[in-house]
């Protein structure tokens, strides 16, 4: 029997922050989660990391020298002084400057940042880091209770190793920072599954964004209604997923979980339940490519709490009993104390089968560009793409796991692949 | 810098998705069922709007009764969870040209003419350059809002501001303000990872059989005696187990030393001292004068402890007993002050009115004087 394995990055410290009276965005919830996780007893199937703070210098890597200055020099007191820069870089309502906002930025990001760096190290295929996954930031500002990108932070990190990485999205809101970030190169791709249509926040994500220059066809958008319950969105979730295995073939995979897209969120619309949503989750890891979970948007607490201890279960092939452990948050989880409440959905589906049919085919039919496009020399390059255990992997059934013999054959081959073929892939970049 | 609208298939412009006849029939009409969708929506929030307008409410069933058979059969029969509806966009803006629809961009001080929503954004919005917003959204969202259940009551303030400037983040940004540099090729770590001397390991998985951690657990736990009755769940403590690898993976040893040091530390565990009873008290004054700002409580009522213990300790407290006689006691000053309207915050009048940092007049709960945490149950 051979496992995944799945290193968890926590701070003790990272729920302990609070963005403010009313913000619909708790930190805490992280707090829950790892309770949770020690509670069901998760913890000891993990490497378990207490995560490297990252420091402003890793945050540049991404953002500008400028915003990230003013975010570790602002704080609630001194906030007057700086009232020109608030609006500059969009700090102010949806993203307040809090009480050591600077601290719970370099931890979320740390968290991912070292997820990735293992990852490239081989010394595990799946990182956890349940605080990262903030997506919605951008090079210059601060948006939608996002201030640092550590999402793409790590993709650059993983980008060191993985001639390409893939991007995938299942919060209800779209990835734009991410997306935007790596818009114009076909070393990420880009797949965001959300709510689109009616001013939804933050208003990016038709399928008509789909990259541009080298980019173009590389980054993915499913625009989604309202309501979407567990069998639509896996109706469209597996085959586009898959359509993006197959012609992308990327080498690793970062996941955003984003919460929010479950039933009875407190911004979101979707109905999924929490097995709907770990079923994203489980069909990831079945793909057996190193990966990277992060959290994200998720703000109705006990549920996001439920969603990802759940997922935590599913990363390390964890059964775990419905109803929940006791803890010091048990609660939050009334009336019913259990990992999977009944969903009680808001909304009617409004995502017709006939509509759901007609966006997969057109991401399909734009994947299939990536093939044909002259930009894209990274598939003439023959490839990382198959390695001969990897195909046999895809034939396997997803649901069976591989030996062990076959997956330390795979991370090898890949690394070896790539030695030798680092100066093509040089060449890709450039142009 | 250039501000690329997200290019479409052949070049076509975003804006007018429903214009692009190049798109087999299939996804146009997609796009155009999409669009249907929105107008729905603006119309339940207008019919939401209405409710606070009886005048307009009469006025729309007026109009109703005079439509056309074909339509009010759309309306109603065509979309099942359409309630309170609306005519068709056109007429609609005829009827109430102040409300436009949110196509229209110019930014319009009209917020202010219209009826103000019920709870007011924070007033760092301020800071925003005026925004299209419509009243149509306000309210659909504040309606949103309102149905989330009890728990996040105490949220009742926040309206997201997200939607004031969504017409800013609409497109994607192209140019180097935008994007990533992507790391030119590929390189392999050395040796070392470059940060690994700052990252901590406290488990590996892979040294020991499972069954032999968990033996460990319940002796561990019938040590430290973890303030939380474990259940038919065995819980894990983190201590234990990294005190487990610090020793080499030596059970024993590892047990030896967990009794050394368990009077030491004997809440560690559950990563949280015990309050006192004054500090709750503070705490709850603190809560009282500042609502939740936990740096100013800090500052002001419990000097004791760190902002990150005091938000901890916050979720614990909002779940207890404790709590919940506080919440009582404040649910009937705010009775009291139902004869100022206008005010919203209540904690900031509670404040104001009652002199707060006068520590005699503020816990006032009958919470027996116990000098236990807020029970966890």
């Amino acid at each position: 029997m051979s496992k995944h394995k799945v290193s968890y990055f926590f701070n003790p410290d990272v729920g302990n922050f609070h963005y403010g009276t009313g913000h619909p965005m708790k930190p805490h919830r992280l707090s829950v989660i790892h309770s949770l996780i020690m509670n069901y007893g998760l913890h000891k199937k993990m490497q378990i990391y207490r995560p490297y703070k990252a420091s402003a210098h890793d945050m540049c890597r991404f953002h500008s020298d400028e915003y990230i200055d003013f975010l570790q020099k602002v704080t609630p007191q001194n906030i007057q002084a700086y009232t020109k820069h608030l609006s500059h870089y969009n700090v102010g309502d949806d993203c307040p400057v809090f009480y050591g906002l600077f601290d719970f930025c370099s931890m979320y990001t740390g968290a991912s940042l070292e997820g990735a760096m293992k990852l490239n190290n081989n010394d595990c295929d799946i990182a956890i880091n349940w605080s990262g996954g903030l997506h919605h930031a951008k090079k210059f500002e601060a948006s939608g209770f996002c201030y640092v990108n550590d999402i793409v932070i790590a993709i650059l990190e993983l980008l060191k190793h993985h001639p390409r990485v893939l991007y995938i999205d299942i919060d209800v809101h779209h990835g734009d920072g991410v997306q935007e970030a790596f818009y114009l190169t076909d070393r990420v791709m880009t797949v965001s599954f959300h709510k689109y249509g009616n001013y939804f926040f933050p208003g990016t994500g038709d399928m008509y964004e789909i990259g541009a220059e080298s980019g173009r066809y590389y980054s993915v958008n499913v625009p989604l209604k309202e309501g979407i319950d567990d069998a639509s969105y896996w109706q469209v979730f597996k085959p586009v997923i898959s359509a993006v295995m197959e012609f992308y073939q990327p080498t690793a995979i970062v996941l955003q979980c984003g919460a929010d897209s479950l039933a009875m969120d407190r911004l979101g619309c979707f109905s999924l339940s929490t097995k709907g949503h770990g079923e994203c989750v489980k069909f990831v890891k079945s793909l057996n490519v190193p990966t990277l979970v992060v959290g994200g948007g998720g703000y109705t607490l006990r549920n996001v709490a439920r969603c990802w201890t759940y997922e935590t279960s599913l990363l390390v092939d964890e059964q775990i009993s419905n109803e929940l452990p006791f803890t010091e948050y048990l609660e939050f989880f009334a009336p019913d104390f259990t990992l999977h409440p009944e969903v009680v959905t808001r909304q009617e589906n409004a995502n017709s089968k006939h509509y759901l049919e007609a966006i997969t085919k057109f991401t399909f039919d734009n994947l299939k560009m990536c093939q044909h496009s002259p930009s894209v020399q990274m598939h003439d390059v023959p490839g990382p793409a198959l390695t001969e255990d990897e195909k046999m992997k895809e034939e396997d059934d997803p649901d069976v796991r591989i030996s062990q013999d076959l997956e330390d054959k795979m991370v090898e081959a890949k690394n070896e692949f790539y030695d030798g073929d680092k100066d093509n892939d040089k060449e890709d970049v450039k142009t | 810098m250039e501000q690329v609208v997200a290019p479409q298939k052949d070049g076509k412009d975003t804006e007018s998705p429903m214009k692009d006849k190049l798109f087999d029939p299939s996804i146009d009409m997609l796009v155009n069922d999409f669009d249907d969708e929105r107008t729905l929506e603006e119309e339940e929030a207008l019919a939401a709007g209405e409710f606070q307008d009886p005048d307009a409410e009469l006025s729309s069933l007026q109009k109703e009764s005079n439509m056309p058979l074909e339509e009010l059969l759309a309306l109603y029969g065509y979309r099942g969870e359409n309630q309170e509806n609306e005519s068709p966009e056109e007429e609609k803006e005829e009827e109430e040209p102040q409300q436009h629809s949110p196509e229209m961009s110019e930014p319009i001080e009209e917020q202010e003419s219209e009826p103000s929503p019920p709870e007011e954004p924070s007033k760092l919005s301020a800071l925003y350059e005026p925004m299209p917003e419509t009243d149509q959204d306000e309210s659909r969202l504040l309606r949103s809002v309102s149905r989330v259940s009890e728990e996040e009551e105490e949220d009742y303030d926040y309206s997201p501001d997200e939607e004031d400037w969504r017409k800013v983040n609409k497109t994607i940004m192209v140019g180097s303000d935008y994007q990533a540099q992507i790391p030119e090729g590929l390189c392999h770590y050395d040796d070392a990872l470059p940060y690994e001397n700052e990252d901590k390991l406290l488990w590996d998985p892979s040294v020991m059989l499972c069954s032999e951690v968990e033996d460990f657990l319940k002796k561990a736990s019938a040590i430290t005696k973890p303030p939380i009755p474990t259940g038919t769940q065995l819980r894990d403590d983190e201590q234990a187990l990294y005190l487990l690898q610090q020793c080499g993976h030596n059970v024993e040893e590892a047990l030896r030393r967990l009794r050394m040091t368990v009077p030491a530390n004997p809440s560690e565990t559950m990563n949280e001292s015990l309050w006192s009873e004054e500090e709750c008290r503070n705490f709850e004054s603190g809560v009282r004068c500042y609502g939740k700002n936990f740096h100013k409580i800090q500052q002001d009522k419990v000097r004791t402890r760190s902002v990150g213990e005091l938000v901890q300790f916050y979720y614990l407290w909002k779940k207890s007993e404790r709590h919940d006689i506080f919440a009582n006691k404040a649910r009937l000053e705010k009775k009291k002050y139902a004869l100022h309207p206008g005010l919203t915050d209540f904690m900031d009048r509670f404040l104001e009115d009652q002199d707060s940092r006068d520590r005699s007049s503020s816990p006032n709960v009958p919470c027996g004087g116990n000098g236990k945490p807020p029970p966890d149950t």
